[in-house]
């Protein structure tokens, strides 16, 4: 994409947006999750709509720009790891318990504790771990495709 | 070369015995001693369950045949492997190879013996056809152990394919027999089996097999090309493993055979086409090695004849029979093996009057040549007497085919030995090492031994033949000195043989005739024509699959399409492919699927690359509107999401790649224009008839989605995606979320050489 700075970048209001779009497209991410057992939307949507405001964000700003601008963004491929850790303990945990995997807890007919529509419960911990995942795959993604005069393979 | 001047050159040779080679051979001696300790007592049996829905089981038995093939693989393998430990140290100096590379011999030497005796003694077929494999494998190894060389190569690939292909007929013929009759076990098969159409297919499979492991025509041409092998190899394949494995085979399954009038037959035909062309090529043959290898096809051609012949003598005889020539044959090789190393000659033509400077070598050589022209005194006689026996019983053809045969070994196998050790010395030779005579003369005791004092083999062979007749078999060898019709054939087969060795312009003529011709027209030039055709075959489909990245994905999409479109079109559905009413959002979603289509059509036949990735997001965006429409919410935000996201990486994919349009390839050829459209229309129809079929099929059972559906309150959820995502089918999710992880990986392995950030 385009470094900022260059001619031909995009205006300053798209880089606003983008940089202002950051904070809502995580708000909307948290409701897809949250509301992912009653209502449409899991935590793969979720991910994605993160991974798009970083995108947008890229070509904004460039890959550099974007860096600078978000360093949290450089945790990317931890939070990758983090989240298919999340996803694999949900899913596996039941093993130690002699257990089928993915016998979820609370299991079916006992009480489930709820904060508003969320659901305090191990399917739902999968399902951040899949958020994780996704939001740090994207963005390790769309930084490795922003930028392609950082390296030169030769 | 020889003994003395290795030892000056390398005088480690005799201090650093070969340990390996020996215990291998003292392991073998054990091997035997323990074999026939089990069979004086009788044998037994030992059934482990091993796949036991499938009807296979790890079944042995250390019955009579298995005893005699057990004995001659750990008998013969002492003697060989005491010989090789000699022989390999050689070798290796001489080809300049560090001793390091025995690790590369003994350990196949010593698993082809355990195969062997594993193969005697299994009488599962699907064990055998593993055994049976297991010996190709190994001799793969052996025989090209001189990897440096390429005839070593090639030849140790001859033998793997030559056997191991038809091999396969052994396990369908093995199927064939489980799917009729409910078994692989063979002595449960003889119970069961009834002659009929599949007893004589699943009998012709099984003969394939076990006819090209024992080298017979037309699939001999591998074994003269094998004796590229290191001589104990060749000793020891060619006498009492590789190819005694495929008269073993027959053995074993005999009374299958037997029920079957047409396997008999191709038996006969085979034993008897064996005889004739391994005998007339071996009286023609130059090199000591390549004699003796069409001696062994022939050879091998009399005990597939005995087993193409019914009957108790016929069955014994052929036990007799093999056990006799593997120790004569293992003889012959190591002689041949000794005289090469004494004078590195290994050409008849160069050698000759080796008898008075190697006496014991000539005169061990001789009672083993002695033994396969079946002179008395030797046990040839008697397994040429039992020959003769079994053949007078089933008429005068093969009276007359049994006499010339005989005359056909005794002409070339005494003018092997009359090359070598009579006449003028051509090339002197240098003092042998004692390790490679005193095996050459223990075998040709044993050979003695047999003439003298049948019983014991005579016991043994009895013993295996009972199994291979399924019935007691008695045989009572001995020498008789009156004019019986064995005695008259054996004195026939002389004096036959005695005139076509002296009539050496005529044998050479034949046998360079027959030679020549089979160069022309042979089995062997079939086998390099097909395996060359194989590769230019499979090197243009390569070539036409990798030329570009739509290539590859025509072979993948093309194929695809077109059988699964056969097999739906082939599967009759009832009530399939039928035609809705069109209502309500139908209407929405007609002019959506109709503005997919058209951006299709755009995509295949644009060739600016801006225009395919727009084209192809209006058909995903098209899509994402049709599943919001057809009440699939969730497919729709995350179709919208992943083909927003999807163009821009495309669209950040475009900006790496140089110049704006797709590169010509050679010019516009007639037929490029349409070929991606093409291509994609067979896919996609493809894809659509698999659909329709499937989707307009009226359904019975009661799917899986209703129960999820009626499960999902269950589970403390209300949306069912999302449900089933995290929870009913949570590994699969858990699959494909690995798969996002390991492409971002290969992503910054392609972009930044393995660096994710």
């Amino acid at each position: 994409m385009t470094a900022p700075g260059s001619s031909r970048g995009p205006t300053v209001i798209v880089r606003v947006v983008a940089r202002l779009l950051l904070g809502p497209s995580v708000v909307v991410a948290v409701a897809l999750i949250v509301k992912g057992y009653t209502k449409v939307g899991d935590g793969f949507a979720a991910g994605m709509v993160v991974g798009l405001a970083v995108a947008l964000n890229a070509v904004a700003l460039g890959a550099r720009g974007a860096e600078e601008a978000l360093p949290v963004l450089r945790h990317a491929p931890r939070v990758a790891a983090a989240g298919a850790a999340l996803a694999l303990v949900s899913g596996f945990f039941p093993l130690a318990l002699d257990e089928p995997v993915f016998s979820h807890r609370p299991g079916p007919d006992e009480k489930v504790v709820s904060v508003g529509t969320a659901e305090l419960m191990t399917a739902v911990s999968f399902d951040v771990g899949i958020f994780l995942l996704v939001v740090g795959v994207v963005t390790v993604l769309v930084h490795q495709l922003a930028e392609p005069d950082q390296e030169h393979p030769t | 070369m020889s003994d003395a001047t290795t030892g000056e050159a390398d005088p480690s040779t005799d201090t650093q015995r070969d340990w390996q080679g020996w215990s291998c051979s003292a392991a073998a001696a054990a091997g035997f001693l323990v074999c026939l300790v089990g069979w004086l007592r009788g044998g037994g049996t030992l059934s482990l369950p091993w796949a036991p829905k499938l009807g296979v089981r790890l079944e042995f038995a250390f019955d009579g045949l298995a005893a005699l093939y057990a004995l001659l693989a750990t008998g013969v393998g002492a003697v060989v492997f005491g010989y090789g430990a000699r022989y390999l140290s050689q070798h290796l100096a001489d080809h300049r190879r560090p001793r390091s590379e025995r690790r590369r011999f003994w350990p196949w030497m010593a698993l082809f013996a355990v195969a062997m005796v594993g193969l005697a003694t299994a009488t599962d077929l699907v064990l055998v056809f593993v055994f049976f494999d297991l010996t190709a494998v190994c001799s793969y190894f052996l025989i090209g152990f001189d990897r440096e060389r390429r005839e070593a190569r090639t030849a140790a690939l001859t033998a793997l394919l030559v056997t191991i292909v038809p091999a396969v007929a052994l396990l369908a013929g093995a199927v064939l027999l489980y799917a009729t009759y409910g078994t692989f076990s063979v002595p449960e098969l003889v119970e069961r089996v009834e002659p009929g159409t599949t007893t004589t297919v699943a009998g012709l499979l099984i003969a394939v097999a076990a006819l090209a492991k024992s080298a017979q025509v037309p699939l001999h041409f591998w074994l003269p090309r094998a004796m590229e092998a290191p001589t104990p190899v060749s000793a020891y394949l060619h006498s009492a493993a590789m190819v005694a494995a495929g008269v073993l085979v027959l053995g074993r399954v005999h009374p299958l055979l037997a029920r079957s009038e047409v396997v008999l037959t191709v038996l006969l035909i085979v034993g008897l086409a064996s005889i004739a062309v391994g005998g007339v090529l071996a009286l023609g043959r130059d090199e000591l090695k390549q004699v003796l290898a069409y001696s062994t096809i022939s050879q091998y051609g009399y005990v597939v004849t005995l087993y193409g012949m019914v009957g108790a003598s016929a069955s014994g005889a052929a036990a007799f029979y093999v056990v006799v020539h593997a120790v004569a044959k293992s003889a012959l090789f190591l002689s041949a093996g000794a005289v090469t190393t004494a004078t590195g000659e290994d050409r008849l033509s160069h050698l000759g009057g080796l008898g008075r400077r190697l006496p014991l070598l000539a005169g061990a050589t001789g009672v083993a040549a002695a033994t396969l022209a079946a002179l008395p005194l030797t046990g040839g006689f008697f397994s040429d007497e039992l020959f003769f026996g079994a053949a007078k019983e089933q008429g005068p053809v093969l009276v007359v085919a049994a006499v010339l045969a005989a005359a056909l070994t005794f002409a070339y196998i005494g003018r092997y030995w009359m090359r070598l050790f009579l006449g003028p010395i051509t090339t002197a030779p240098a003092a042998l090492s004692r390790a490679l005579v005193v095996p050459v003369v223990l075998l040709a005791l044993v050979a003695l031994a047999v003439g003298v004092l049948p019983a014991p083999i005579t016991q043994l062979a009895e013993d295996a033949g009972a199994v291979s007749h399924a019935a007691p078999v008695a045989m009572s060898p001995a020498y008789h000195l009156d004019l019986r019709a064995t005695n008259v054939m054996a004195l026939a087969a002389w004096i036959l043989g005695a005139l076509l060795l002296a009539a050496t312009g005529l044998r050479d003529r034949v046998s360079r005739a027959l030679a020549a011709a089979g160069d022309r027209v042979g089995p062997r030039r079939a086998y390099t024509a097909s395996l060359l055709g194989l590769r230019r075959w499979s090197g243009r489909v390569h070539d036409w699959e990798t030329r570009d990245l739509r290539s590859s994905i025509a072979a993948v999409l093309v194929p695809a399409g077109g059988l699964a479109a056969a097999a739906f079109a082939a599967t009759p559905i009832a009530q399939a492919y039928s035609v809705g009413p069109i209502s309500g959002t139908d209407w929405l979603v007609l002019p959506l699927l109709a503005l997919t289509g058209v951006a299709t059509v755009v995509a295949a036949r644009t060739r600016e690359r801006l225009s395919i990735v727009l084209a192809l997001s209006a058909v995903g965006f098209a899509l994402a509107a049709v599943y919001a429409l057809r009440a699939a919410p969730d497919v729709a935000l995350v179709a919208v999401l992943v083909e927003t996201m999807l163009t821009l990486v495309f669209l950040a994919a475009l900006a790496r790649l140089p110049g704006t349009e797709p590169r010509r390839e050679t010019g516009p050829r007639p037929g490029r224009r349409w070929r991606d459209p093409v291509i994609g229309a067979i896919a996609g129809l493809g894809a659509f008839a698999v659909i329709w079929g499937y989707l307009s099929e009226p359904r019975e059972a009661p799917s899986v989605s209703a129960d999820q559906i009626r499960l999902t309150p269950a589970a403390h959820g209300q949306d069912v995606v999302t449900v089933i995502v995290a929870d009913f089918r949570g590994l699969d999710t858990l699959g494909e979320i690995t798969v996002l992880l390991i492409a971002a990986v290969g992503v910054a392995t392609l972009l930044r050489r393995g660096r994710l950030w």
